[in-house]
């Protein structure tokens, strides 16, 4: 980065070098889906759960145990790994559930503007005021706290935010002048959505979604705190963090060694969506 | 801060009648919404399992036992009745007592909304008051060290969950550095210094993140509009200095933006204040919240959450309201 | 407009971050070392100062329905406070300072006497007790609590076999209550359960009942100055308390804390003195070694217990029972979640509490190839296993998981709620739980019976034979013979494989350097939960 720093601003850069924001993190990325999706079956792990209990709190470092183990005496980097699984699956389908649902209900409300936005909006307020934490843990403890009913908690909740934003972006769109040569031309409502809105809104919705991936993860991890998240012994970043810091100030690598991987994870997809944004928005 | 000073002179007209007649327009409809939540929440609070007498007498209660506490409390009446004689007071203002305590609910509120509200009002004092100068700043020679510096620091902030960061305050600055408190809350009118004091922690915990986010947010939509609207060519072309257009014309479009996630955040925010209120023992909403939900207390529960409501529809009316104000370009009496 | 140079975080730089705070954490985290505080006072107690005490939000820290002893529902967490504001009729102190030689005690009662054969009991009051509103703390006061005390929804209502109008008084300072069996076990449960807390009928009458139940009146050591339920007590000292010079503090604050970690840093920032119920084993060593912190550990009176559904499939099978006896190793579980802390019972007692014995004869040994032959015979088991969701069960839950299923057996593990773990009671499908089972007396509180006696619906056993020496041994007065009955309970359950012992636990109680106090920094069995710490007799040095 230095070097292209070092560059002289009108010297033509070379590809790699323009595409290097969006190719680092993007592999940081891809490293740790594969790195947690690939891992356990390549790598020579011990299984998440089931480890001998008289080989617990083992440091960092062990020879066979790399991060070192739990309480229960199970590999800290193979549950870091799974638990990557978990997380990633959660904050991967809320964000692509929240930002499809959300974002063309977004799109629709500001197109459409009178009678219908009112309406729609009206219907997302009650979402945005009633606080989803009560919901959660109804869903939680009337159906048993699951990867699945954590899904579909989190997305039902994070729909009014993509809504709202897409609105918002819509409404700014609306005064543009192409928008207004699109209506006079009488192009069809639902190909001015497709055709001008939609990929004038996407960047903002999809950084938004990637700001969304580490928060959803984060909340993963406070529904996990609460007690109302993955639950273990099967492993998830949140539930890990949330686990180990009931004794963070005697054992903190238990927490450090989830709170790096959901960090790095959090940070590539973020400096991608932000790469990504600036890249569209022809920056 | 900035804006409000800048959007005075428009004001005039958005005081003006179409205006009022949208917030008339935007109270009546909260009615719906506010009943409309009321309803959900305890339509989700009767599918927890287990009822208040249940929750209060533990694990070794035998049915007999529960029977005759829920018999006490009026939960063997059927469900939608209780909803009714609940909203029938509610409407007068009456919001009942805690089936738990005993205590009356308006009063458990009062004490509770006044921490919680203190803390919220602290952080996002604290976040906006950082993000906005930062963000301008950034924004000001984008890609500079000091915007690089800013977006390395707020999104290593988002990247930490906010309980790790609440513990790692309390590591440093309690435990190691002794400097504020670990846990606790002394009440404003025991002692001002204390009060604020009490509360520097949590309030960081909570704003930390905020910060991270409105600054990440607020840098972005400037740079947008610098490179993007034509208005800002034209303020250009027009010889004016890169800080009045950063000031006047890009902020003044970005800050809308930026009170649409400010509305949005109240909402996101329950949630982080009942896990920091948690942690550093703050008699707050959230707390009694949580507490209401595992004692299943659906008489404070029910009045917390429409509390809630109405605060968050305020707030989003208000955003509305300062759309209006801020973007020419989008008139609510036109539509 | 300007072209951009390269310009996004670089992606290395960033990731120090994360180093950076880790290590920060990590050096935090390590703070100061070295040795353990010498407990013992450097001089006799003595009177004045201020101590604020930590309780975990989700135990002890927690009375959502206030401090009336008739209408509290959460007893059996808040003896703390209910000593430092009733007093207490009774109390469980120990001769000695490791917690040997325990027994109740009349404390507010001057004497009592059982009548025959334990069918009656005769209490006797200390003269001229005084409620802190001036009001006499009489035999009629008292009766009028018991009756009281009879009537509450809550589980910490005392379980006497009470005869209609069980409640008499003699004179006024003589209360008599009238059992329709005798029972034994009568003053021994008398601390755990809320028939101990007499309060000021005079005040309850005046105050109203909600209004009591935030300030309430007793006769005990403080006073209410305010009160906050689940989050803060304040207290102040009485100054017309029946034992004269106590209690030794001006003020004594609870306040509720949302758990072992945040109590530990408290009490490191100086911002409370004392913790009670300190579950978290790395914390309790780190506390051990920290230099900074007086660490009691208390005697352990209750064993985990893995509680089987002798009723339905698969334990109506006796293989079924003794494959999950072979399959469990509690000693490695021991050892490993809880380092060698807590020793393993092999019966329904622990070593803190009355009638324990080390081993039980006969008892199956941890054998893993029995196990899988067990199995094999059956051909396959399959067990549901749960657990109330607290995080140190959950652990244990985890560890028995994968013990069982190295013993060939497939394992699903649930974490229940209070109101589902009841359900799955009542449906009577449960199979198999992690439970706690035993009291510092097997017949009070969640005692034997409760986990074992064919009439509680928290019971996984439906034998006449057991439930005879279990209703036996409560019922009797002497000491040798309940002991002789308990022993042949033990061998019972044991050779029927009805249900697995695991480690006894206890919490333990945290406290800052210059602070002493019985059950505090002195070892005091459990009845229940948590040791009941004399609030009267704390002190702190002065600084």
């Amino acid at each position: 980065m230095a070097v292209a720093e070092a560059l002289p601003v009108q010297a033509p850069r070379p590809a790699w070098s323009r595409n290097l924001p969006i190719v680092l993190p993007a592999a940081v990325a891809a490293l740790m889906v594969a790195a947690c999706f690939l891992g356990p079956w390549v790598l020579p792990l011990a299984p998440p759960t089931g480890g001998n209990v008289l080989e617990s709190y083992l440091p960092s470092f062990t020879p066979g145990h790399l991060l070192g183990t739990d309480p229960n005496g199970n590999d800290i980097l193979s549950r870091v790994l799974h638990g990557g699984q978990s997380s990633l699956t959660v904050a991967v389908s809320v964000n692509v559930l929240g930002l499809l649902a959300g974002g063309s209900l977004g799109a629709l409300s500001g197109h459409l503007g009178g009678i219908g936005d009112t309406i729609i909006m009206r219907l997302l307020d009650v979402l945005i005021a009633f606080p989803s934490l009560v919901l959660i843990l109804a869903v939680a403890q009337s159906l048993g706290p699951s990867q699945t009913n954590t899904i579909l908690a989190l997305a039902f909740f994070s729909v009014p935010a993509f809504a709202r934003i897409s609105r918002a972006a819509t409404l700014r769109l609306r005064e543009q002048p192409f928008m207004a040569a699109a209506e006079l031309c009488g192009t069809p409502g639902w190909r001015i959505l497709l055709r001008h809105v939609a990929p004038n809104i996407i960047p903002q919705l999809t950084t938004f979604a990637m700001l969304g991936m580490g928060l959803i993860i984060v909340i993963e991890g406070a529904l996990s705190f609460l007690g109302l998240g993955i639950q273990p012994p099967a492993p998830s970043w949140g539930n890990m963090i949330a686990q180990g810091q009931q004794s963070l100030s005697a054992t903190p690598m238990l927490v450090v060694w989830p709170c790096l991987a959901l960090f790095v994870t959090v940070l590539a997809f973020n400096l991608l969506g932000e790469s990504l944004r600036s890249r569209w928005s022809g920056e | 801060m900035t804006a409000a000073v800048a959007t005075r002179p428009r004001l005039a007209r958005v005081t003006s009648s179409p205006s009022l007649r949208l917030i008339g327009k935007r109270v009546l409809m909260a009615v719906p919404i506010l009943l409309g939540v009321s309803v959900l929440t305890f339509w989700v609070l009767n599918l927890i399992p287990g009822s208040a007498a249940q929750q209060l007498l533990g694990a070794e209660a035998t049915p007999e036992q529960i029977r005759a506490l829920e018999q006490q409390l009026g939960l063997d009446r059927p469900a939608p009745v209780r909803y009714l004689q609940w909203l029938g007071a509610a409407v007068t203002g009456d919001l009942g007592t805690s089936m738990v305590s005993g205590q009356p609910v308006t009063g458990l509120l009062g004490d509770h909304l006044a921490v919680s509200g203190e803390l919220l009002a602290l952080a996002f004092l604290f976040s906006l008051g950082a993000a906005v100068p930062v963000a301008l700043l950034a924004a000001f020679r984008p890609h500079g060290w000091f915007d690089r510096l800013s977006m390395l620091v707020s999104i290593t902030g988002l990247s930490v969950a906010n309980y790790v960061l609440a513990l790692l305050l309390v590591l440093v600055f309690a435990v190691n550095m002794a400097v504020f408190p670990a846990i606790g809350f002394i009440p404003l009118s025991e002692s001002v210094g204390g009060n604020l004091h009490s509360l520097v922690l949590p309030a960081l915990g909570l704003g930390i993140p905020l910060f991270c986010m409105y600054t990440r947010f607020l840098r972005g939509d400037l740079v947008d509009q610098l490179q993007g609207e034509d208005y800002i060519t034209t303020a250009r072309a027009k010889g004016i200095g890169p800080w009045r257009v950063l000031l006047l014309h890009a902020f003044r479009n970005s800050a809308f933006g930026l009170i649409t996630v400010v509305g949005l955040n109240l909402g996101t925010l329950i949630g982080a204040t009942v896990i920091i209120e948690q942690i550093f023992a703050l008699p707050g909403l959230g707390q009694l919240l949580l507490q209401a939900i595992n004692t299943r207390d659906y008489v404070v529960v029910q009045a917390c959450v429409v509390l809630f409501a109405v605060v968050t529809v305020a707030a989003n009316l208000l955003a509305d309201l300062l759309y209006a104000v801020l973007d020419p370009r989008i008139r609510y009496g036109s539509r | 407009m300007r072209p951009r140079a390269a310009k996004r975080v670089p992606s290395t730089r960033a990731s120090l971050i994360p180093a950076v705070l880790s290590l920060l954490l990590v050096a935090t985290a390590c703070g100061s070392g070295g040795g353990a505080v010498d407990a013992r006072p450097s001089g006799p107690p003595q009177r004045g100062g201020e101590l604020t005490v930590l309780a975990d939000a989700s135990f002890g820290g927690g009375w959502p329905t206030g401090l009336d002893p008739a209408t509290n529902t959460t007893g059996g967490a808040n003896i703390s406070q209910m000593f430092a504001v009733y007093g207490g009729l009774f109390q469980l102190r120990a001769r000695n300072d490791d917690g040997s030689g325990a027994e109740v005690v009349p404390h507010q009662a001057e004497s009592y006497e059982l009548l025959d054969g334990g069918r009656n009991v005769r209490i006797t009051l200390r003269e001229g007790l005084r409620f802190s509103d001036g009001t006499p703390m009489d035999a009629e006061a008292v009766a009028f609590n018991l009756r009281r005390a009879m009537s509450s929804p809550c589980t910490c209502r005392p379980a006497w076999p009470l005869a209609d109008n069980g409640v008499s008084v003699e004179d006024p300072r003589t209360v008599v209550l009238h059992f329709t069996r005798p029972y034994g076990a009568a003053i021994n449960s008398m601390p755990t359960s809320n028939a101990n807390w007499i309060a000021s009928p005079t005040a309850l009458r005046q105050l109203g009942e909600e209004a009591f139940k935030i300030t309430p009146v007793g006769a005990g050591p403080f006073v209410v100055e305010s009160n906050k339920l689940s989050s803060e007590l304040v207290l102040k000292r009485n100054p017309d308390y029946f034992e004269p010079g106590l209690p030794y503090l001006d003020k004594l604050t609870f306040k509720s804390i949302g758990g072992d970690q945040p109590a530990y840093q408290a009490l490191l920032a100086g911002q409370a003195q004392a913790y009670e119920g300190l579950n978290t084993t790395p914390l309790l060593e780190q506390a051990r070694s920290s230099g900074r912190l007086v660490v009691t550990a208390q005697p352990p009176t209750s064993p985990y217990v893995v509680q089987l559904n002798t009723e339905a499939a698969p334990f109506n099978d006796k293989r079924a029972r003794d494959a999950i006896y072979a399959a469990t190793d509690f000693r490695a579980i021991s050892q490993g979640l809880f380092r060698g802390q807590y020793p393993v019972s092999q019966s329904f007692t622990g070593a803190g509490g009355l009638f324990h014995r080390d081993t039980v004869e006969g008892y199956p040994p941890h054998d893993p190839a029995r196990a899988r032959q067990l199995v094999a015979e059956m051909g396959g088991l399959t067990v549901e296993l749960g657990t109330l969701g607290n995080y140190v069960a959950q652990q244990v839950m985890t560890a028995l998981q994968t013990q069982w299923q190295q013993a060939g057996i497939k394992v699903n593990v649930h974490k229940y709620e209070l109101s589902t773990l009841v359900q799955q009671f009542n449906s009577g499908k449960w199979q198999s739980m992690l439970q706690t089972a035993g009291a510092w007396d097997p017949a009070s509180g969640v005692g034997v019976a409760f986990r074992f006696n064919s009439a509680s619906p928290f019971s996984g056993v439906s034998d006449p034979a057991l439930d005879e020496l279990l209703n036996s041994a409560a019922a009797t007065a002497d000491p040798a013979q309940r002991q002789a009955l308990y022993d042949q309970a033990g061998k019972h359950i044991s050779a029927n494989a009805y249900a697995p012992f695991g480690l006894a636990f206890a919490p333990a109680n945290l406290a800052t350097e210059g602070v002493h106090g019985p059950g505090l920094t002195t070892k005091i069995p459990p009845m229940l939960v948590n040791s009941g710490i004399l609030w009267d007799e704390v002190w702190r040095e002065r600084q």
